[in-house]
Order: C-alpha cells, then structure tokens, then sequence
C-alpha cells in the first residue's frame, strides 16, 4: 500500500504538484523579470488599460440595467451628466473672468496662462500598497482626457496621468517617492524639487544652500521642466528637524473627485532654415496687415 | 433532534460541505472583499488598512497540501492585484504561490490541524514570510525601500481578520480528493 502524507496525497502526485508550484513561481518571476525591459513592459499596457477600463467604469450600460429595463434611464443620465458637465466649463469660465484676463493679456501682449479646460472625474480605485501610490479615475480618453494630464481636487495638485485607457486614467500620486515636482516658495521664491516621504509628507531636494523656505507659506509649482503648470498650489512649509517638509494640500480634501487638466503645451521652437523669409512689405500691405490685426 | 436522541453532536452545513464548495466560496469571499478594497477607505478622515485577501486563500488552502486548483485561483487574483497596485505582473503571483507553498510545506512537516501551537504560530509565519517576500520585491523593483508601516498594518489586518475567519478558507481535504484520505 502507498505511503501516505500527512494532507493524504500520494508521494508521487504530491511531487508532481511540487514541480508544477515551482514551475508556476518561476514563471511569475521570469515575467517580473521581463518586464524590466521598456519594450515588454509595454506589451502588457493595453491589458492594464483595458482592466483600468473595467474597473474605472466603462461608459457601456451594465447587465443588470438592461435585465431590469433601467437602460434607458441610465442613458438618459449619463446624457444628463455630460451636459452638466459641459455647463459646468462654461459656467467656471463666466465666473473667473478668465475672458478679460484674457482681453487684458492681449491689449498688454502679455503671454500668459492658456486658459484651464479640465475633465472632473471621479476617483474610483486607490492603491496604496508597496508600489506606486496611484489612483484610478473614471475617465479617459474619451472623455477628453490628455496623456500626462495634471490631476487637481479642492486642496491643490494631486498628481499627473501616466497611464490612459479608453474611459480610465491613472495618476501617479504626488505623494509617491518616485514623483519629482519642480516647486517654489509662493512668499520666498525659493526653488527646490519634490518627492514623497515615508512619513506622508514630502521632502524636498536641490534646495538652494544660502537661503530657505519661510515657515508656513504656501508651495506652489515652478512650471520648471515644463510637465505642470505654474502658481499650482501643492502644499505648506514645515521646517521638520531641520529639513524643510511639505505638507500636502490635497490630503486635506479628498472629496472622490479630481480634475484633470491638460498639460502645458510648449511648442519646440522653428529652426532659423523652416521660417519663411520675410519680405520687406509696401505702405498699402502694412495697411492692410495691420487693419487685419485690428479685426 | 434525531441525531441529539441518537446522542451524537448534530454536523453544521459547512462541516458536511465539500472541499470544491469550500474552495468556490473563499475565492468568491476574496474576489468581493477585494474588489470593495479597490475603493477608496477612509473612515473620518483616516485611511483603514484593507487586508491582501489573496493571503487568507494561500495560508487557508495550503493546509491540506498542494491542489493544482487553489494554484490557479491564486494566480488568478495575484494577476489582478498586480493590475490593481499597478505592479509588474506577476509579483502578486509570487507572493500567492510562496505562501501557498510554505502553508503546505508546513501541513506536511507538522500537524497543523490538531496542534494547537502550530496551527496558531503556522500562519503567523506564514503572513510574515508574505509581508517580506512583498517588501523585497517591491522595494527591488522600485529602487528604493519601500514605506514598511502600511504594509504592516494590511497584514496585521490581513492576520486578525484570518483569525476571526479562517475556517472560511479551510477546505478539509485537498479538492478531488475522497473522503476518508485526510487526516
């Protein structure tokens, strides 16, 4: 009679299931492995797209709305949502008088802020496990949302879009030491770099060696690098056993909701060879050009 | 009342359950217990450690020995889980299958059904040796030693939670296997 193990399985079967444990280990390592290199990494974003999508919330009607007959309803209210979201731009840009700042920015020739159009979405999926502190949020490309688009709630920034799905976007957290935010002192003007602690708060690097952040003022994006916008508010000074810490704004308003605007656009300058040469123009020309500026 | 007549301790519905019955439930307690996890925790303003499900089925099922069915089903949520903490896949897959293996490694060793010690201190270990296996690969991929304090505080909800709960994720016997070749 064969020998028992004490779970009952014979020596050969349970060796046989030994192997195929080891097998299925080291296979999972080796794709952890792989995906060290861009190029394989890469392969598997569609699927993490399409799982985002699906757990972002995909813009398609569910089951059991249509076993129950509520599809029409949902439809009806998704149409609804849209359009208050539509309004909602409409209603922010009527309020913050963003059209004469811009007519005043024009009569002065100032190059200044392109005005913000955002896409509010809500914050469906958090993980704060050992790997990148990231969230999920319900919309994606096709509701307008930009690759590397900057991600804000009701407390300052909130972090930056890497990964873009369909009707999903997953933003890196501000928060995540691997985050790297060029800022300034809003009082001060100091210039330093931002990254997540360990401790939730976040640290700062590259500081200027003379000079220093002035307790409790307000930290704000420098625009440096060109990934985020300037004057966005990221946080608080705290000078922290003598290392100047940031303390969040945006873990003070979580409210499930980030909006997420597009990125600063900065076009690459035209070599001197692709600028057409200009002519030296008439009087009725320079009349004419400059009654079209007019116009 | 026949069985109290007949003075044998009536059998409760789960401990005449089969061990494929068992194995659909726990995955199904999982799969919704991690999908709630997905959602965004705070209670007045703190955040709650959610627990790594996943675990409660490797530590649960390993105690009956290896079964190629249990392997698949933790394949299949450290999959997600990798998705769902933006890992590289297949690290949740390993950490899974480590403890899963090191669980049935110990059922072999020690009587982890009828000692009380061991069934006690097995998990313990057993959650521990997931919690590093998770810190080193995380902190390997990600250049840096990642924050140990919430990780330690998932699994110590991970292991309060398995010991309100464990007899969820225990299968009796391997499934597919007759009655009467467990111990």
């Amino acid at each position: 009679m064969a020998r028992l193990s004490r779970s009952g399985q014979k020596p050969g079967k349970r060796s046989a299931k030994r192997l195929i444990l080891f097998v299925f280990i080291f296979g999972a390592a080796a794709l952890v492995v792989a995906q060290s290199a861009p190029q394989i990494r890469h392969v598997f974003d569609p699927v993490r797209t399409a799982a985002g999508d699906q757990l972002g919330g995909s813009d398609s009607i569910s089951l059991w709305a249509r076993i129950s007959g509520q599809a029409a309803r949902e439809r009806r209210i998704r149409d609804l949502e849209s359009e208050v979201r539509e309004l909602s731009r409409y209603k922010a840009a009527a309020i913050s008088m963003a059209e004469r700042l811009e007519a005043y920015e024009n009569i002065l020739n100032l190059m200044g802020e392109p005005p913000v159009r955002g896409v509010t979405a809500r914050v469906t999926a958090e993980s704060d496990g050992p790997f990148a502190q990231t969230l999920l949020a319900n919309a994606g490309r096709a509701q307008g949302v930009d690759p590397g688009a900057i991600a804000l709630n009701e407390g300052g920034l909130v972090g930056r879009v890497i990964q873009l799905g369909e009707y999903s976007s997953r933003i890196l957290l501000i928060t995540d030491f691997n985050s790297r935010i060029p800022v300034m002192g809003e009082v001060s003007g100091v210039r330093a770099i931002l990254f997540g602690g360990r401790d939730g708060l976040g640290s700062l690097t590259d500081l200027p060696e003379r000079s220093g952040f002035i307790e409790g003022e307000r930290i704000l994006t420098s625009a440096e690098g060109g990934a985020f916008p300037r004057g966005l508010v990221v946080g608080e000074a705290r000078r922290l056993g003598g290392d100047w810490r940031v303390r969040f704004g945006m873990a003070n308003r979580s409210g499930g909701y980030v909006q997420m605007v597009p990125p600063p656009l900065i076009e690459t300058p035209a070599l001197d060879a692709d600028i057409p040469a200009l002519d030296v123009p008439d009087g009725p020309a320079q009349a004419s050009a400059a009654q079209g500026v007019r116009q | 009342m026949a069985s109290r007549k007949s003075g044998r301790p009536s059998k409760s519905l789960w401990s005449q359950t089969g061990p494929t019955p068992r194995l659909l439930f726990g995955a199904f307690a999982i799969a919704a217990i991690g999908l709630l996890g997905l959602t965004p925790k705070t209670l007045f303003g703190l955040s709650i450690a959610w627990p790594y499900a996943a675990l409660w089925g490797a530590v649960g099922w390993g105690r009956v020995g290896l079964s190629l069915r249990p392997m698949v089903l933790l394949i299949i949520f450290g999959l997600i889980q990798d998705i769902s903490f933006n890992a590289p896949l297949g690290c949740f897959v390993i950490v899974n299958l480590v403890v899963y293996g090191f669980s049935a490694w110990i059922a072999s060793m020690f009587d982890v059904m009828h000692e009380p010690l061991v069934a006690v201190i097995a998990p313990i270990l057993q959650f521990i040796s997931g919690f590093l296996v998770l810190w080193l690969m995380a902190s390997a991929l990600e250049d840096h030693a990642v924050r140990a304090t919430p990780l330690v505080a998932a699994f110590l909800t991970t292991g309060v939670i398995y010991a309100i709960a464990h007899k969820v994720f225990d299968l009796g016997r391997a499934p597919g296997q007759p009655v009467g070749q467990a111990t």
